[in-house]
């Protein structure tokens, strides 16, 4: 009973409509799984016949709870991939050259329950150019329940099954019962921090690499330009921005440009504006 | 990595309860107190944990609960028809996830035997049974270690 | 392209396979470890370039499996990813020692292996990204 092809349809122009995510062919089992708690919870037999249903009465409400079902709640270690490759690849090699006091400052402006954090460290620490550099993390996020998680770096099977390398795994984990525990060596190295984006940002300093990765998508267009401009002002000249596959700061806050990396993009603030940041 | 602890019901629970939720779409909740827990004729699933700690694990619920498990893991319609070395089969596997998690989370150095399921009647005593509840059916879940199978067929 | 599924469950092969399907698979099945090196060796010419295997098994297990296999100069280029409900650490080691390329352990959600198979690089081009 995998989902019809009607039905996926469906679910991809909605959700591509709703959130600019967009449901590749082959993710057909991803749908499905992901709707079938809602399927069962509103008395339809199968995901088809949910989503048929729905295709005709289009309920606000139900709609909405399909778009959430697939696009929130995404905590995969080394989401996306290429953000990551791109860091070990180019950005880290880049800020290798260039910082002399051999320590870089990233800043994970969303972190969620601390997959992004942490692999962005094990990621650091693949990097042959930074062995025995300093990498000062800063996480943070509007949920104290999420910091917390993050802090206390305990992870369910279920969510160490989500992207994680094998090897990663058993290199940076430990087993706690029926939980995975990530190593202190990392825990220690992240500073956990409770932050709005939407308010005026505390006193932060400068940071090499930002990554505001799929929060902007929840923001109208006036507040995700403030964000936009606020982030320049913590951001190194020479920084690095990474936002979400669905999200570009084109139309938004053109201070900065974008620089295509393997199949997605790093932002960088635009020479000519580098000097003139408040 | 020679530590270990026995398994314990909070533990069994736990598992179920991911193995149910991940694969099945179901929660697993406890069977409320006081409410009878019992049924006619069923199915018993078992599974060896061999190390540290020696024993087994017992999944038994009712036929048409097993079937409904089978349906919910191979994710088919609730009217379709499973046969029933298919319910044996998904029956079985899901308490060899269950198992194999639990020996994982004990800790020490275990081996996991292969699941078997056969017709049973309900189980031993309610008492000493983990019992969760499947869609408003119980479903009977015991830790058996080997000294408590003296005496047992 | 071709995946492999090796699991003593039938309702497991049919969870792993449909999974496999919707990702552009051809599936191949067997029961056991040594159905598996059969399976392969009747398919010289046209092998699997995806084994999903699962450790405890009657007859051969799958880490005998993947040891047999990597033994074979002609079956290197076949990606292993065990996918089983053996979770302790030692046992990621051992698997990844004898020549497994990923460790996916049950229970999992079909995000988590559409997710391995990306870090192996396995998932189809995205043929119809643009609508």
């Amino acid at each position: 009973m995998s989902i019809g092809h009607d039905a996926f349809t469906f679910v991809r122009e909605l959700v591509r409509a709703e959130s600019a995510i967009v449901l590749e062919p082959g993710k057909e089992y991803l749908v499905e799984s992901r709707l079938v708690p809602l399927a069962r919870q509103s008395g339809h037999a199968s995901v088809d016949a949910f989503v048929a249903d729905l295709a005709t009465r289009r309920n606000p409400s139900t709609l909405r709870l399909v778009v959430e079902a697939l696009t929130t709640n995404e905590t995969s270690w080394f989401r996306d991939t290429d953000p990551f490759t791109t860091l070990r690849q180019s950005v880290f090699p880049a800020l290798a050259k260039t910082r002399s006091k051999r320590e870089i400052r990233v800043w994970a402006a969303a972190c969620s329950s601390g997959q992004e954090p942490y692999s962005i460290l094990m990621t650091a620490q693949d990097t042959p150019e930074l062995s025995g550099w300093k990498v000062d993390m800063l996480a943070t996020d509007l949920s104290q329940e999420m910091l917390d998680r993050a802090r206390k770096g305990e992870y369910s099977q279920l969510e160490v099954n989500r992207g994680l390398p094998a090897t990663t795994l058993v290199r940076h984990f430990e087993r706690a019962g029926l939980a995975w525990r990530i190593s202190p060596a990392l825990t220690s190295q992240v500073q956990f921090r409770e932050l709005n984006l939407v308010r005026p940002f505390p006193p932060l300093g400068k940071f090499d690499v930002v990554f505001l990765r799929n929060v902007l998508i929840y923001f109208d267009l006036a507040t995700k330009r403030d964000i936009l401009r606020r982030v320049r002002q913590v951001m190194a000249p020479d920084g690095h921005l990474f936002l979400g596959a669905a999200e570009m700061t084109m139309g938004v806050d053109d201070a900065w440009e974008r620089v295509p990396a393997g199949r997605s993009s790093v932002y960088r603030i635009r020479e000519e504006q580098r000097t003139c940041v408040p | 990595m020679t530590t270990y602890s026995a398994p314990d019901q909070a533990l069994v629970h736990a598992a179920i309860e991911q193995v149910w939720g991940s694969m099945l779409f179901e929660a697993a909740d406890p069977w409320p107190t006081g409410v009878p827990a019992e049924f006619e004729t069923g199915l018993q699933a078992h599974i060896e944990i061999r190390g540290g700690w020696n024993g087994r694990l017992l999944l038994t619920c009712d036929s048409a609960v097993a079937t409904q498990i089978a349906g919910a893991l191979l994710g088919i319609g609730p009217d379709e028809p499973v046969d029933e070395p298919d319910v044996h089969d998904a029956v079985g596997e899901v308490l060899n996830v269950v198992g194999g998690s639990v020996k994982g989370a004990i800790g020490g150095s275990m081996t996991l035997g292969l699941p078997g399921v056969r017709a049973s009647a309900s189980p031993r005593s309610s008492e000493e049974s983990l019992v969760v509840s499947w869609r408003g059916n119980p479903v009977h879940v015991q830790i058996v270690p080997d000294a408590e199978l003296a005496g047992d067929s | 392209m071709r995946a492999l599924i090796v699991d003593d469950s039938r309702a497991m092969r049919r969870i792993v396979g449909r999974i496999l399907v919707d990702a552009g698979f051809e599936i191949l099945e067997a029961g056991d470890g040594q159905e598996a090196l059969d399976v392969l060796a009747a398919h010289d010419g046209d092998l699997p370039v995806l084994a999903c295997v699962d450790w405890n098994m009657p007859v051969m297990d799958g880490l005998t499996f993947i040891t047999e296999v990597r033994k074979r100069a002609a079956w290197r280029a076949i990606t292993l990813m065990m996918v089983t409900t053996e979770s302790e650490q030692d046992r990621i080691v051992r698997a990844l020692a004898a020549g497994a390329h990923e460790y996916l352990i049950k229970p999992f959600t079909g995000d988590a292996l559409v997710e391995k198979l990306d870090l192996l690089g396995l998932t189809p081009t995205t043929v119809g990204d643009l609508v």
